[in-house]
């Protein structure tokens, strides 16, 4: 098993990857601190984990190198799980990169980072209403002061692949 | 409205003076000898006299830009930022003092005196406008309390 | 199967409206203060004084270091000291580890373990580290996308865009990690750009340091010349090159407290990685340059390239030697042209060619894992550049009436 964080540039991902590791993978910023994969490990059930950071990408057609990168390793990590880190005062834009992953049949997790700032915005996300709709494990973050972290990690095994038909319909009434 | 003609007096003043600090700071650069009256002193240096000059002048027109309709909040930060300009410029200036103040000419480290002597005056306008600068901090607090 | 784009918008605005409620928001005064550093009037000036800022500091605490401490450090104690201990005198030996036994500071010693420790440790870690801590500042707070809005014009002008500000500004740091940073930039043409005026035109915090310590008065204009080179070269490039430079619109983050477990984490790293390239290569390019010139290796090209280095260029022959260093190290190089006399016409020139005249070694390696093609054609640039570029800095010497 191995575990692919995925998502928009500067949402978090490199201190998400971070947290999870114990590694040094760059944090910054801006747009594009992460130009290539890092690869780490974590414990999941006394068992380690492959955990990748990736470039953040908006969408699964790559505009850039640092993209391709991200594109290709999830073409090439079939049965990777991944996790869909979010900015949460942005949701919309990660919904589009995560139902596109959903679409391609890989189990997902969604991680709502930077609920602090979404939270600082008077922005109000009803999770389990989220969760219930897309079918996949919703979990709100804070990766810079660590919070919900042990929670995903504690519901990685949940993620399953979802049908998207199942989302239209739950979306719908 | 009348709760900040204090206010605008102050910046107002303090921006014309930071103005004419700055201003005479590219002139004594341009012109090429230093100038030092009492405990002011303005260093014949491209870089602090003009660069740092430059700086203090827009730190002065900032201010002034930001008279007019003062309590609105997009004015306001104006005078913030020409207050944030003086700390880089005047913390700056004051860093150098303490990194030139500490080595001794023969010996690791300087004498007290020596020590002491570096902090004495004339000092830099950047450094004169300081104090004055903080007033800005006052204003914020009282608009977050309010 | 999968849904098209617009399908997949309508339900996410379905699955929005079900689950987001956007609260009133009302602007704070950090946000007021952040509007300003991005629109132009207010942005200019501001951005003017965040230089400023970072140029103070860094030789303030450069100099603190370098100045205040190591320079008596090496000279009056180390120098003397390894001077009478090393064995040999006037053997190879000698010549290659401690250098000229004459030599009354580590400028001129030239040694692997006089000019080549003090360079690495006294004159450019200092450097080095003050650069990081600010550049690592500003990553953190957010300011480098704010810098790119500002900028954006600029770089169009030159087939890029604002955040091309990215890669450049690493680069001051280091070149290596900005190449990989080019990346970023969307077409072939524009990371073309950008790799070749990275390698030619940007000098890296180690010559910034040996340079504020060295040529303090003079570095001025070298910067000058560079700054403007690379506006120049840009803007050839950009009209040669074919391919697209499209058009994109910057994300600005919010700003943030920079965390000081992670600025102390990106310190450290950058610290490391420094020991671990650079000061082999410094202690590299000081037996290099040594063991040719007993091999009587430099005195013979410095004959052979002489009508282009005094006749074109107008610099000194013995600059050869520096030239060479300068393939490992700039930082080594620049140290080594203080140690000639020359006018400052002579040195501004000849510090101008050295940076531009080749990427060391480390950028070298780092442009060709990005494609051997694209490194090629740097080079060919690069080649093209520096006889022309340098030819032009003479000639203006000519007429100013100082070369
Ligand atoms: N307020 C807040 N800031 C966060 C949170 N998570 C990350 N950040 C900050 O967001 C910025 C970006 O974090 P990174 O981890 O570098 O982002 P990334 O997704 O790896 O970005 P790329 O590598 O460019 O794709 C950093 O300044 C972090 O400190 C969070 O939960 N709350
Ligand atoms: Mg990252």
């Amino acid at each position: 098993m191995k575990v692919l964080l995925m998502g928009h540039p500067n949402v978090g991902k490199s201190v998400f990857f971070n947290r999870l590791t114990g590694s040094n993978a760059i944090e910054s910023n801006y747009p594009g601190t992460t130009v290539d994969y890092t690869k780490g490990y974590m414990l999941l059930e006394n068992k380690d984990v492959e955990v990748i950071d990736v470039p953040g990408i908006f969408s699964l057609e790559p505009k850039d190198r640092a993209e391709e990168v991200s594109v290709k390793m999830l073409e090439e990590e079939k049965d990777a799980i991944v996790v869909c880190v979010f900015d949460a005062s942005k949701i919309e834009r990660g919904l589009y990169l995560a139902l596109e992953i959903i679409e391609k049949g890989y189990p997902v997790i969604i991680a709502l980072n930077m609920w602090d700032v979404a939270t600082d915005k008077n922005i109000a996300i009803d999770v389990k209403n989220l969760e219930k709709i897309l079918g996949v494990p919703v979990i709100a973050t804070t990766a810079i002061s660590g919070e919900g972290i042990a929670e995903v990690v504690s519901r990685i095994g949940e993620a399953s692949p979802v049908k998207i038909r199942n989302i239209i319909k739950n979306a719908g009434d | 409205m009348g709760e900040y003609t204090m206010a605008k007096l102050y910046f107002g003043i303090l921006g014309i003076v930071t103005v004419l600090f700055g201003v005479s700071e590219l002139a004594v650069t341009a012109g090429g000898t230093s100038f030092s009256w009492g405990i002011l002193e303005i260093p014949n240096e491209m870089f602090r006299g003009g660069w740092g000059g430059f700086i203090v002048l827009f730190a002065g027109l900032f201010y002034l830009s930001s008279l007019k309709n003062f309590s609105e909040i997009h004015q306001f930060s104006k005078a913030i930022m020409g207050s944030i300009m003086i700390w880089v410029v005047a913390g700056l200036d004051i860093f150098a003092m303490i990194t030139e103040s500490i080595p001794g000419e023969e010996g690791w480290f300087n004498s007290l005196g020596g020590f002491l002597g570096t902090y004495a005056p004339p000092y830099t306008p950047a450094i004169i406008l300081l104090p004055f600068s903080l007033v800005v901090i006052y204003y914020i607090c009282k608009r977050k309390a309010s | 199967m999968g849904l098209s784009v617009d399908e997949r918008w309508d339900l996410i605005d379905k699955i929005s409206k079900e689950t987001v409620t956007f609260g009133k928001y009302k602007h704070t005064l950090k946000d007021a203060v952040g509007e300003l550093t991005i629109k132009p009037l207010t942005g200019i000036p501001i951005a003017i004084a965040v230089l400023y800022g970072l140029w103070s500091f860094f030789g303030s605490f450069a100099g603190f270091f370098t100045d205040g401490f190591f320079v008596s450090l090496f000279d009056e104690h180390f120098l003397p000291w390894i001077q009478s201990v090393f064995p040999d005198k006037g053997g190879w030996l000698y010549y290659i580890f401690v250098g000229d036994p004459l030599a009354d500071n580590c400028f001129e010693a030239f040694g692997v373990l006089t000019s080549g420790l003090f360079i690495a440790i006294g004159v450019v870690l200092p450097a080095i580290i003050a650069f990081y801590l600010i550049l690592t500042l500003l990553e953190d707070i957010g300011y480098m996308p704010r810098l790119a809005v500002l900028i954006d014009t600029i770089l169009h002008k030159i087939g890029l865009h604002g955040y091309a500000i990215v890669p450049t500004i690493l680069s001051l740091g280091c070149n290596v990690p900005a190449v990989t940073a080019s990346r970023i930039l969307e077409t072939r043409k524009q990371r073309f750009i950008m790799m070749t005026l990275l390698a030619i035109f940007i000098p890296c915090g180690a010559q910034l340091g040996i340079m504020e310590e060295v040529i303090p008065d003079t570095m001025g204009y070298v910067l000058i010349y560079l700054l403007i080179g690379y506006f120049i070269l840009g803007f050839i490039l950009n009209k040669i090159i074919p391919g697209k430079s499209p058009e994109i619109l910057i994300d600005v983050p919010p700003y943030q407290r920079p965390m000081l477990r992670n600025v102390r984490r990106k310190m450290q790293m950058r610290i490391v990685g420094f020991f671990k390239v650079a000061i082999p290569f410094v202690l590299l390019g000081c037996a290099v340059v040594n063991i040719l010139y007993k091999g009587g290796v430099i005195d013979w090209l410095a004959n052979v390239m002489s009508p282009l280095l005094s006749g074109w260029f107008g610099v000194p022959d013995e600059t050869v030697g520096p030239l060479i260093a300068a393939f490992l190290r700039k930082d080594l190089a620049v140290a080594q042209l203080s140690a000639i006399p020359m006018t400052s016409y002579q040195m501004i020139t000849s510090v101008v060619l050295v940076s531009i005249y080749f990427p060391c070694v480390a950028t070298f390696v780092m442009i060709l894992k990005e494609g051997w093609k694209d490194l090629l054609g740097s080079v060919a640039v690069l080649a093209a550049v520096v006889f022309l570029y340098g030819g032009l800095i003479h000639l203006i010497g000519i007429l100013l009436g100082v070369a």
